[in-house]
């Protein structure tokens, strides 16, 4: 029996360090458009890990949960399209970097897998261009991929910068936990995984009842003063938990967490908790030059959280 | 058998100012569900202790309450699944609710915003004889089955988070239940109906997926997804909320990527100086920052075949 358990450890571990690990990329748009410094710092993270992240530049917009809207099958055969491509490729570990790209992306291989109709209706698309799916993808956000196939134990050894005993509210996102029928890695009522990555990395993981619940960013052009207020609401849970940032794993929930605490603080309260994309928080406790993390480019500076636990000088934010 | 601790919300508005907690010990089988353990309590140990059920096996929707965090059926929720690490259960009332007593709450809102929809069949051709029996295609029947096992318990307008900063939205049961009978084939008034929550409310979900978290699998969002596409269907689209999905779809047809700037321009209305006036101080914000999406979207490699999937499917977009 010990041998069982320690023969495909051991043997993962040799294949590790005999090639780089390869994995499909799908950054998403905001991480290409307005949220550049998360795709900077999650390549410098893959680096850092000796993991190689092979973009999948053909790729299309998931559809964002928008789509849908207009029309219920497109999202799934654009999807479809990416599969392809990851399949061709011979890359068929997709890795995403936004609770959105991860649910919907997951969302469409559920349909597509558990419904031959679907597959062929897709296939018969594709197949106007010569691609066709054929099934072997699996989509997984870089959060899963760091816990599952290189291991908070393992990360936490690689920890030279420790956070100090930073207190972090996590900041799931809706899609990446919900819902469970298409994610389902973990408990989407209580999740634990950001919570582990902070303790693995120094950090000391705040819990609040605002940590599951939505940023608002897909409402924020809808009606004035809805996401502004969601966030608020949130922040102000973690703000008077103790939290001094925030950690998510997706750019939309940045983009409203990180410009709309200004807006909030009228009925909520100031709070201007500066909030970190999941890979550049992991890039600093791993030594990484924290000048290379577009730390610059957020609203609220998380220059003094960094300096007052001397992860990092003010400058560098 | 095990001992375990009911932590309580306790309030009653007619005597007291502000809720207090009471953490009640009882002995319990942690395989029963939370309300055998409240129905104990009130039995057993305090019988002021107030909650409201009826059928105790998740028909009458009667016993929704948040359970350490999160709202659903307390007849339906083992205790194992919820027994925190000091073995108590944390018991409030449902949130965005006005508590009454205890875990009961003022349904009252919820109530009126479900009436609002008339939720009752309205035929083209009054048949005031009842002469004649409306039928339904099984086909038909089909779209309308998930929405008819609604129990009206409000688990997801207690967990919707749009509902708790904006009181005007309608939660996702009553966009479920308007669905219902917009794609009723019996129904004459789908034009009236889905304009109503269109103007009222149909856009202001955030895609959130709480009310995932539906005990009788409703699945309220994707109706709501699908009442959406209803209205676009109906020519309903000179609003912020269908503005955006459709420049979204253009945006990705024409790029394969969701162009950030256009899209918001586009969902705004490009000569609504107003509206754009109002989201300037967060684009300066971030523009002072240097985060500045591209003002020009150089598109994905083959996008010619993105284009093909959007003219293949006749997916509207913005014009």
């Amino acid at each position: 029996m010990t041998v069982a358990t320690e023969f495909p450890l051991s043997a993962k571990r040799r294949s590790k360090s005999a090639e780089m690990k390869r994995y499909g990329f799908f950054p998403g748009c905001v991480a290409k458009e307005s949220c550049t410094e998360l795709f900077n710092s999650t390549m410098l993270l893959a680096d850092k890990l000796g993991i190689e992240l092979v973009e999948l530049t053909a790729a299309s917009c998931c559809g964002a949960s928008v789509l849908n809207d207009v029309n219920r099958d497109v999202a799934r055969v654009l999807n479809a399209r990416t599969y392809a491509q990851a399949e061709a490729l011979g890359l068929d570990d997709v890795i995403t970097i936004c609770s959105t790209c991860t649910g919907h992306m997951r969302a469409a291989n559920k349909e597509l897998l558990e419904d031959e109709l679907r597959m062929e209706q897709s296939n018969a698309i594709l197949g106007k261009f010569g691609a066709s799916y054929k099934g072997t993808v699996s989509v997984r956000h870089l959060l899963w991929m760091l816990i599952d196939d290189i291991g908070l134990d393992e990360l936490s050894k690689m920890v030279v910068n420790p956070l100090q005993g930073l207190k972090v509210a996590p900041f799931y996102g809706c899609h990446i936990i919900r819902p469970e029928s298409v994610n389902g890695w973990e408990s989407a009522r209580n999740p634990h995984s950001l919570e582990d990555l902070i303790t693995a990395l120094g950090g000391e993981p705040v819990d609040y009842a605002g940590k599951t619940r939505c940023c608002g960013f897909h409402v924020q052009l809808e009606k004035d003063g809805i996401a502004a207020n969601m966030v608020g609401q949130n922040m102000r849970m973690a703000k008077d938990k103790g939290a001094e940032a925030v950690l998510t794993p997706c750019p939309l929930c940045h983009l409203a967490l990180d410009g709309y605490q200004a807006d909030s603080a009228a009925r909520w309260g100031r709070t201007d908790l500066p909030t970190f994309h999941l890979p550049q928080l992991v890039a600093i406790a791993l030594g990484i030059d924290p000048t290379k993390l577009g730390l610059k480019r957020h609203v609220i500076s998380p220059g003094h959280v960094l300096s007052a636990h001397e992860l990092a000088p003010m400058h560098v934010a | 058998m095990a001992k375990i601790v009911l932590d309580l919300f306790r309030y009653d508005e007619a005597v007291d100012e502000e809720p207090r907690r009471e953490r009640v010990d009882i002995d319990f089988n942690v395989n029963a569900t939370v309300l055998d353990a409240l129905e104990h309590a009130k039995a057993e140990v305090d019988g002021s202790i107030s909650f409201r059920r009826s059928c105790r096996s998740a028909i009458c929707g009667s016993c929704s309450m948040n359970i350490n965090g999160v709202t659903g059926l307390a007849c339906k929720t083992p205790i194992r699944d919820v027994l925190r690490a000091d073995r108590s259960v944390k018991i409030d009332p449902m949130t965005n609710f006005e508590p009454m007593k205890d875990m009961v709450v003022h349904m009252d809102p919820y109530w009126d915003k479900y009436s609002r929809l008339k939720p009752y069949l309205q035929p083209p051709d009054r048949d005031e004889e009842h002469e004649r029996e409306r039928r339904v295609s099984p086909e038909d029947m089909k779209k309308l089955v998930a929405v008819a096992n609604c129990v009206m318990c409000a688990t997801c307008y207690s967990l919707c988070p749009v509902v708790s900063v904006d009181p005007a939205f309608s939660g996702p049961a009553a966009i479920a239940y308007a669905y219902r009978f917009i794609e009723d084939t019996r129904d004459g008034q789908q034009k009236e109906r889905v304009a109503q929550i269109s103007d009222d409310y149909l856009w202001l979900c955030a895609h959130c997926y709480a009310c995932s978290y539906c005990p009788k699998h409703v699945d309220p969002h994707d109706r709501i997804i699908d009442t959406k596409r209803r209205s676009i269907q109906v020519g309903l689209t000179d609003a912020p909320g269908p503005r955006h999905a459709l420049v979204v779809a253009k945006t990705i047809k024409q790029t394969g990527m969701l162009a950030e700037n256009e899209v918001i321009a586009g969902t705004i209305g490009r000569f609504n100086f107003k509206g754009l006036l109002k989201v300037m101080p967060l684009g300066l914000r971030m523009a002072s920052k240097g985060k500045v999406p591209p003002l020009f979207m150089h598109p994905v490699q083959k996008v010619d075949e993105i284009r093909t999937i959007f003219e293949t499917m006749e997916v509207p977009i913005a014009s």
